[in-house]
């Protein structure tokens, strides 16, 4: 029997902040949980990335921000992505977040927040979780 | 059963009953804005069930092919991506109205299954082009999947409108045969201070290539290589024309190396099956120096590639109607094994072996059974073998 | 055979009767705690260090005296018996405006030094008005568009005075040819400026991320900028190379040494290239590295970084001047060691990590305040971690010897070590034909993801402990104060880039900048025009653009 297919995550770096040290943590342990990670680079604009997560037709998108720029920068990425009629494509985040932006960013449709220091299989268990309970919405 | 795999079930069955194909087809070959998000899914359904590839080809027949499907490959490290990205903004500005598709294979992990795609890093000025599609693909263990799944995405780009596919391949093992079964050309991109790049000549990338590039030309050790390159180049030609005619080339011009008559044999032994690569049999394959680092060379490649599409147009016909052929055949095949594999199933698989062991039934009557079964069970399947 | 290596041999002996005897017996009624103990970069550590012979027979060339070759021991004679470390906070947010009163404050409560944090766009030559520069302006750090920024974000800070250190890279000779411009309307001349520009476009590429031109021409804009501060602008410390980012990516302690002055042979090298004699540069080369809390291993680590520096200039680069063979350094503690939880614990996070700084013999320090792995800090934040430092300075003792833990068998072992395979790495990055290779080869990269993906996990198997974090976690959110960049940043910086762009003179902006773009055709030091095109108001994106025209732009290579 054929392997089922896994649902493919993309990981991407917006704006201009150059540090990929969670970003790319957090695409390896991905990818030790078996997930097929797409990984697009620092200095992304937030139209690369929502082309991109077309193109590779991921299930959801991790975005990764230490400069502060959270609040515009995943905001435009699900603009983006409701103007393209791909608004079921998840959308978590990391970095340097305060705890205050967090529920401004759910609000916004950011599925999860995940603050420096979040354990591993925290935040692998949190996307499986999302990406179940998409399914069976 | 592993987290991700876990999720993937459930992933899967909605994948499967979500996405109705012939919609999906539509929506795709459609200049509308769906068209991408259409595409890129069709794209899914090829990877993740190729046996899908036949029922699709089944109606399919009308699609636009690409033009050309060129396929890059070489060691790790040897810059193909880079050569890639250099190569597409070439053919953009060449072409600024064709469409370019881009398939980027990276391996997966044996252990998890798990994969980290990340060609696409030097090739995201593209990213946002219309005019450009690109792909990532896990190598999935390789065998049977790769192949089929990679030509499956390059029939999508054909059916969007891509004129030209570039298949950048993981650059280890196996994936260099597969390349040369899927591309209409192959580039072997070679870099110097690699003993990677001779290894992999050795082990069969030499025949698999049409064109060869020394990437990152302005190294020092550039020139080594080429002269490497050069004369194994030689000695491949040589041993094949020694071998189309056994009496045209006399053995003393093989050099020290090759003298005696075990020589040309080796070379058939180690060679590919010969339905892989035909382009080149008489003439030695071109070397191009690039920097693609440094933008140096690439135009010289791309129009290189553009005259041998043209040169070699009639070659490729043939091969790509072998291509197609091989394709329903494994295609066949595939199914043939899915149903009687269901057939077995439904049987009670373990009284049926059962009674072989037992000397009840042969293999023969078995096998026989299984296939009648099989047939029956087609009529209530949504394809038809003989529609092909 | 010596004496001393006599009798280190009898206490080698005696540590090897006491581990088969007293330990053993101990170990069976008590196993240690671990298998095996590490170091944060997960270096073995010994139960118990004995003295080794070489460190007396070979004192001189080992250890030396401090203000001496090979300066392992410290780059002044009477280190802090002198003057202590210059205790500069890295700051700056939002407009000009608001980071000059920010500088304001510090120097009020008692630092000596600026440091001036600028945001991304201007680090990699965006104007605030650039698309690219959405949601950016203002962010982790002040927005400096033209030379007219520059004058208010140092409106009423004599330069004649004070040293700036300012953490700047792709754009350095911009933004040193700013400060230069601010100098000139202050009436300070050139030679009494005093100050540093990072102006590390390699580690950029490792770990940082900042770049914006290729190697090459960037290098050549580290080269002219060299040049011409030796001439014009002779106390200013023309770079900072720095293996802080590089260990703030993931990397070891010896790895931060090893790609560290790997860098600063490249550098050495191109300017060496570019016509200049190493007496003449060297002596303005400043590096600037990480303190993290494993004490004994980052005390090491400043003393190994010491000794092999001195040793390369020396035999690699025939260095003759003492000044070019000592390193000096400023240190900033570990950003990635800060917890979001309980933040508290970072104010002692932060006393280990400065502790190892001074034992080490830093001659600058920034302290991290206790909220910034949540935001920038706030101004309470920052007071309490300059206070850190001025207890250490004032109250520790530790500053009233010169080196403390020398001869401490353990960090002398550790020194060693650190120092071998710092030296190993940089052979490996010889034979991959140098820095700029290694780093297209992503081989440096890949060194520091390993590294970090290996230290990542050892927290998430519980095997590494991190207090608040995975072990004695409270599960509370933090409730703390935070610093807000106001919202209202992007809106007035663009209106004053607006109100410089119409105020200038437009013809003359034009030339300025035309002539930039022949100076990157040719070979003519780049810094005259650029200085030029800023007195004239040019801005950063209008500058960068016209190198860029010439020069191409950088793109990861690496995945």
């Amino acid at each position: 029997m054929e392997q089922p297919p896994k649902p493919r995550l993309l990981i991407g770096k917006p704006g201009l902040d150059g540090h990929d040290r969670g970003a790319k943590y957090v695409a390896q342990i991905l990818r030790d949980a078996g997930f097929e990670v797409v990984y697009t680079g620092i200095r992304r604009s937030p139209e690369q990335i929502v082309d991109t997560a077309i193109q590779e037709d991921v299930a959801a998108i991790g975005l990764s921000l230490l400069s502060g720029a959270h609040n515009a920068l995943f905001g435009r990425v699900l603009e983006l992505l409701r103007s393209r009629g791909a608004e079921d494509i998840l959308v978590f985040g990391g970095g340097t977040i305060p705890p205050k932006d967090v529920p401004r960013l759910k609000e916004m449709g950011v599925a999860a927040v995940f603050t420096p220091g979040t354990p591993a299989r925290q935040i692998v268990e949190t996307i499986e979780g999302l990406l179940v309970q998409r399914q069976t919405a | 059963m592993s987290v991700a795999q876990r999720v993937a079930v459930s992933w899967h069955s909605v994948t499967v009953m979500e996405r109705n194909l012939d919609e999906l087809v539509s929506e795709a070959r459609s200049a509308g804005p769906r068209s991408q998000r259409a595409a890129a899914r069709l794209m899914s359904v090829m990877t993740d069930q190729p046996h899908r590839l036949a029922e699709l080809l089944a109606g399919s027949r009308d699609w636009p092919q690409p033009r050309l499907v060129l396929g890059v490959t070489g060691a790790p490290g040897s810059g193909k991506s880079t050569l890639t990205d250099h190569l597409v903004a070439e053919l953009r500005t060449r072409h600024p109205h064709s469409k370019i598709g881009i398939v980027a294979v990276d391996p997966s992990s044996p252990f998890t299954g798990g994969a980290l795609l990340g060609d696409r890093v030097r090739m995201m000025r593209h990213a946002t082009d219309p005019q450009v599609f690109i792909r990532s693909l896990a190598s999935r263990g390789h065998l049977g999947g790769l192949a089929l799944g990679a030509k499956g995405v390059v029939r999508v780009m054909g059916l969007i409108g891509c004129d030209v596919v570039v298949i950048e391949t993981v650059g280890v093992g196996q994936s260099e045969v597969e390349i040369a079964q899927n591309a209409d050309l192959v580039v072997v991109v070679l870099a110097p201070g690699q003993g990677d790049s001779i290894q992999l000549l050795k082990a069969g990338l030499m025949e698999a290539g049409d064109v060869f590039v020394v990437n990152k030309s302005d190294k020092p050790d550039a020139l080594q290589l080429q002269r490497e390159l050069a004369t194994m180049l030689e000695r491949s030609r040589i041993a094949r024309l020694d071998l189309a005619h056994p009496s045209a080339v006399p053995l003393a011009c093989h050099g020290p190396q090759l003298v005696g008559p075990e020589g040309p044999i080796d070379m058939q032994r180690d060679r590919p099956p010969p339905a892989v690569r035909t382009v080149w049999d008489d003439d030695t394959p071109q070397v191009f120096f690039c920097s693609a680092a440094n933008h140096e060379g690439i135009k010289e490649l791309a129009a290189a590639l553009e005259q041998m599409t043209h040169s070699h147009a009639a070659q490729w016909q043939a091969r790509r109607r072998r291509q197609a052929a091989a394709e329903i055949r494994h295609a066949v095949l595939e199914e043939v094994q899915r149903r009687v594999t269901a057939a077995l199933q439904q049987n009670g698989n373990e009284e049926l072996i059962e009674g072989i062991l037992a000397g009840e039934i042969s293999l023969d009557q078995l096998a026989d059974h299984l296939m009648r079964e099989s047939v029956s069970r087609s009529q209530t399947s949504p394809l038809s073998v003989d529609a092909s | 055979m010596s004496s001393t290596a006599d009798a280190t041999n009898k206490i080698a002996a005696a540590i090897d009767a006491w581990t088969s005897g007293p330990v053993a017996k101990t170990l069976a009624k008590f196993p240690e705690q671990r298998k095996e103990f590490v170091t944060a970069s997960s270096k073995k550590v010994e139960r118990l260090y004995g003295p080794d012979a070489a460190i007396v027979d070979q004192y001189e060339s080992k250890l030396g005296l401090p203000g001496q070759y090979p300066f392992t021991r410290g780059v002044q004679p009477t280190m802090y018996r002198g003057r202590y470390w210059t205790m500069r906070q890295y700051a700056g947010f939002a407009t000009a405006e608001e980071s000059n009163r920010r500088y304001r404050y510090l120097l009020e409560q008692g630092t000596t030094g600026l440091s001036v944090a600028f945001d991304l766009p201007t680090q990699i030559g965006y104007d605030s008005d650039d698309a690219m520069a959405a949601g950016e302006v203002g962010k982790v750090g002040v927005a400096i568009d033209s030379l007219a920024d520059m004058e208010t974000l140092l409106q009423g800070i004599p330069l004649d005075k004070i040293s700036t250190s300012m953490t700047i890279n792709a754009t350095a000779a911009l933004l040193l040819a700013m400060y230069l411009g601010v100098g000139e309307k202050q009436g300070v001349p050139a030679d009494k400026l005093n100050g540093t520009i990072q102006n590390d476009i390699l580690k950029e590429y490792i770990a940082r991320g900042t770049y914006r031109f290729p190697p090459t021409p960037s290098l050549r804009l580290i080269s002219d900028i060299f040049a011409y501060c030796t001439e014009n602008v002779p106390n200013w410390n023309t770079i900072s190379i720095s293996g802080y980012h590089i260990r703030e990516a993931g990397s070891t302690a010896a790895q931060e040494i090893g790609f560290t002055l790997a860098d600063a042979i490249c550098y050495v090298d191109a300017a060496i290239k570019a016509g200049l004699k190493v007496d003449d540069f060297a002596p303005r080369l400043a590096f600037f590295f990480a303190a993290h809390s494993d004490l004994f291993e980052e005390v090491a680590k400043f003393r190994a970084a010491r000794r092999l520096y001195a040793r390369i200039m020396k035999e690699r680069f025939g260095a003759a001047n003492p000044k070019s063979l000592m390193l000096r350094f400023h240190t900033q503690t570990g950003g990635v060691t800060l917890t979001a939880q309980q933040p508290e614990n970072n104010i002692v996070r932060v006393t280990i990590q400065a502790l190892a700084a001074v034992l080490g013999g830093t001659q600058s320090l920034h302290t991290n305040s206790k909220d910034e792995a949540l935001a920038l800090p706030t101004e309470e934040a920052v007071t309490v971690a300059l206070r850190t430092q001025q207890i250490i300075a004032h109250e520790s003792g530790v500053a009233n010897t010169v080196d403390p833990l020398a001869g401490s068998f353990f960090v002398e072992k550790l020194t060693d070590e650190l120092e071998a395979e710092a030296e190993a790495l940089i052979q490996e990055i010889d034979n991959r034909g140098g820095v700029v290779a290694a780093i297209e080869q992503g081989f440096i990269q890949r060194q520091i993801e390993q590294s970090a993906y290996r230290f990542g996990q050892s927290i998430d198997d519980g095997d590494r402990v991190i207090v608040g974090v995975n072990k004695f976690a409270s599960g509370e959110q933090p409730d703390i104060d935070l610093f807000e960049v106001p919202e209202s940043t992007t809106q007035r910086q663009i209106e004053e880039l607006q109100r410089v762009r119409q105020s200038r003179n437009a013809g003359q902006v034009e030339a300025a900048l035309a002539a930039v773009t022949a100076a990157a055709r040719g070979d003519a030091n780049l810094m005259p025009p650029i200085i030029d095109a800023v007195r004239e108001y040019a801005t950063v994106g209008e500058i960068c653009t016209a190198l860029t025209g010439v020069f191409g732009e950088y793109a990861e290579s690496h995945s």
